[in-house]
């Protein structure tokens, strides 16, 4: 039995977990970069399967759900993880049962976002001031279907909300840097490649 | 397609087709085991919840029809070597006395084969070759057996006022007895309560197959396969299989043939798997003359309770099952007015501010600032607790084959499970208990968690009756002499436990008939 020894012995990830695994890979002029998602949005790096209107409406729902996410890189990570096989993708839609490709879901979810936005006062989710994203966001919330808005037009409404909230929580509290920024010790025994 | 032999082939890679291969390796057979998912080792296993998803199903989808969202089928199987186990939390009770035989005590369910007294022994070795962490003393509703080998894990603030909860409520507690090592044992070092348990643990502290029965099934020469997807159970004849058909990591597809073949993935890749198989030998699938493959399949379902304390509850501390336990056992010694039924408290098991069983989670209406302003308060003031109702059989509930296909060309599995209104009642019943728990606990506000289910259970119950059953109580497939099926699928009921301890222990009482 190969045990591995003490909290943070292994600096590396073995054989399932090739070097930058938990990285983003980015193509530059031909070359292979390595970033965190929070690294990729402030060098500006690209998207491999959201387009430009998706990455502003996730990233406006992104930091509606919870203030740092945006800056976080949500959208890069959804991004990324959106671009793999679904049995590499490491969303929290992985747990929801709901079938892959991933990427129909969230496109989806985030046109009738849009058009909940609009049918609501004529403008898309990210155009929409502080309180009013947070009145459409309180809307598609409520787990009870019955409670689901009727200009919804898309996957269910609180399985999105559900699905976005997580991705979120796991740019701002899932890495060491946000664990500790609650006050926590990580206590990693081997830390992933990079503080996500 | 390449022909080759071995004395067992094993499919899947879990607790049970570890326990199987470990054993047989050792006494000298041939052994190949196959898995469909990646070849794990421990230095895989970083400790982060967001990679922790990788531990889990990464397969072909499964359908759901139901009364419930809450099946979690991705959530509670694994992807690759060590299977569940790899990811599981090592909470490990033994089955009381009463839920082998629920028919004949209660009038409900389905009997099994064998008693608690047919399983003692293998629970007894099991426990001493791994190590369960315990006070076999306290539990007061532990039928009896061996003392555990190990002593209480450490317990935290969270632990010591929910267990004070109980205690002022006149529930006994005792502490969570668990297959992770208190202290160092058999060359697996102490655990260091730091809850990393879902991701896997890299030190083998906690008794995840790699650790323990699939290293020593290594050791022993067993041939271990990851990336190889069976397909399909071949017929040597009505009454024989001759082997398997797989597709190998370079995806080719072979033939393996066997002496015998043990199905040990999970409760419903098994029944899966048999059903695909038809064919003129077995027109209805392996094993399903009688059309019980795939029925009687069981959820679990989890009642989640937390609450909020003024006090320092060191959420993050401990492991992920809990510090602490209160187990009822079924009708026969409850208080007047509870509804029937099986569960176990799972008290102050560690939480991480993120994932499926996080602190932002637990308060899945909140969003923007009052998110944030919640999660920094439960960081340090937080706890909670799982009650885990059992189930009894229904043959309504099964899986079956979908009319779609994986990449392979196999059926895809359908999961047809409604939850009955006595479980709901007990449900309800535990949220109350718990919150009443919290409440004297001296939780400044307690809440509940939505419905969710856990533990996949039955579907190739094990039994006496061909008619009602798939196998003996040896997992021997009735009708098919070589076909063997392992694992929690083979229960008659789930007893609202872990079911780890005791598919192992049904495993090891099993594979010492196969050496005959």
């Amino acid at each position: 039995m190969a045990i591995v020894s003490r909290r943070k012995a292994i600096a590396g990830i073995g054989a399932g977990g090739a070097i930058g695994l938990g990285l983003l890979a980015f193509t530059d002029q031909g070359r292979t970069l390595w970033r965190t998602p929070e690294e990729a949005r402030k060098a500006g790096l690209g998207f491999k399967t959201l387009d430009a209107g998706e990455v502003a409406t996730l990233e406006a729902l992104g930091e509606t759900l919870l203030p740092g996410a945006r800056e976080a890189g949500i959208a890069h990570y959804v991004d990324h993880h959106l671009a793999q096989p679904s049995v590499d993708s490491l969303l929290m839609i992985r747990y929801l049962d709901i079938p892959p490709p991933y990427l129909n879901f969230y496109r989806a979810g985030l046109a009738a976002l849009n058009g909940f936005a609009s049918a609501k006062n004529g403008k898309i989710f990210g155009d929409q001031d502080a309180g009013n994203a947070t009145d459409i966001v309180r809307a598609i919330s409520s787990p009870d279907p019955a409670a689901a808005p009727k200009d919804w037009r898309g996957p269910p409404a609180s399985i999105f909300y559900f699905v976005t909230r997580a991705d979120a929580v796991d740019v701002v509290y899932g890495t060491e840097k946000g664990t500790e920024k609650l006050g926590l010790p990580y206590m990693a025994h081997i830390l992933p490649e990079t503080p996500w | 397609m390449v022909n080759k032999s071995a004395d067992f082939v094993i499919v899947g890679a879990g607790a049970a087709g570890s326990l199987y291969a470990a054993i047989l390796a050792k006494a000298g057979k041939s052994v190949i085991m196959l898995d469909a998912g990646p070849g794990w080792i421990l230095g895989d296993l970083a400790s982060s919840q967001i990679w922790a998803r990788r531990l889990k199903w990464g397969g072909a989808p499964v359908e759901f029809r139901g009364n419930h969202h809450g099946f979690g089928h991705n959530l509670n199987t694994g992807w690759g070597l060590g299977g569940a186990a790899l990811h599981h939390y090592a909470t490990w009770p033994r089955m009381h006395v009463e839920a082998f035989a629920t028919r004949k005590l209660y009038e409900r369910g389905q009997d099994w084969p064998i008693g608690y007294d047919d399983l003692r022994p293998f629970y007894d070795r099991i426990q001493a070759d791994v190590g369960i962490s315990g006070d076999a003393q306290a539990e007061i509703w532990r039928p009896e057996g061996a003392p555990y080998p190990l002593p209480p894990m450490k317990r935290f603030a969270q632990g010591r006022l929910l267990a004070a909860g109980f205690e002022k409520l006149g529930h006994p507690t005792a502490p969570l007895p668990v297959g992770i090592v208190s202290q160092d044992y058999k060359g697996r070092p102490a655990c260091q309560n730091d809850g990393w348990c879902d991701a896997g643990c890299p030190i083998g502290s906690l008794a995840n197959p790699l650790a323990t029965y699939q290293a020593e099934a290594a050791a022993a020469g067993a041939d271990i396969r990851a990336n190889a997807t069976v397909k399909r159970i071949l017929p040597a004849s009505k009454n024989r299989a001759a082997g398997v058909v797989f597709t190998d990591a370079k995806q080719q597809e072979r033939r393996l043939e066997a002496g015998t073949v043990i199905l040990a993935t999970s409760a419903i890749q098994n029944p899966r798997l048999m059903l695909a198989s038809a064919c003129p030998e077995w027109p209805n699938g392996a094993g399903n003359a009688a059309d019980q493959v795939g029925r009687n399949f069981m959820l679990d379902s989890l009642a989640l309770v937390y609450g909020l304390f003024d006090a320092e509850t060191e959420p993050h501390m401990g492991v992920s099952a809990g510090q602490v336990t209160n187990r009822v056992r079924y009708a026969g010694d409850r208080p007047p007015g509870t509804p029937f039924g099986s569960y176990q408290w799972q008290v102050a098991p560690s939480m991480k501010p993120s994932d499926i069983f996080g602190m932002a989670i637990s308060r899945a209406d909140l969003f923007g600032s009052e998110l944030s302003a919640f999660v920094t308060r439960a960081s340090h003031h937080i706890a909670s607790m799982v009650a885990m109702i059992g189930a009894l059989p229904d043959p309504t509930n099964r899986v079956v084959l979908s009319d779609k296909r994986d990449h392979f060309g196999v059926p895809l599995a359908r999961v047809e499970h409604k939850v009955d209104d006595a479980t709901m009642t007990l449900w309800s019943h535990c949220k109350d208990e718990g919150v009443a728990v919290m409440k004297a606990a001296g939780a400044t506000e307690s809440w509940t968690g939505p419905y969710n289910a856990g533990h996949l259970i039955g579907g190739t119950l094990m039994g006496d009756d061909p008619a009602t059953s798939v196998t003996d109580s040896f997992g021997r497939v009735h009708g098919i002499d070589n076909l063997v099926l392992a694992g929690s699928g083979l229960f008659p009921t789930s007893g609202g436990i872990s079911p780890t301890y005791t598919l192992l222990a049904v495993a090891m009482r099993s594979v010492g008939v196969l050496l005959r």
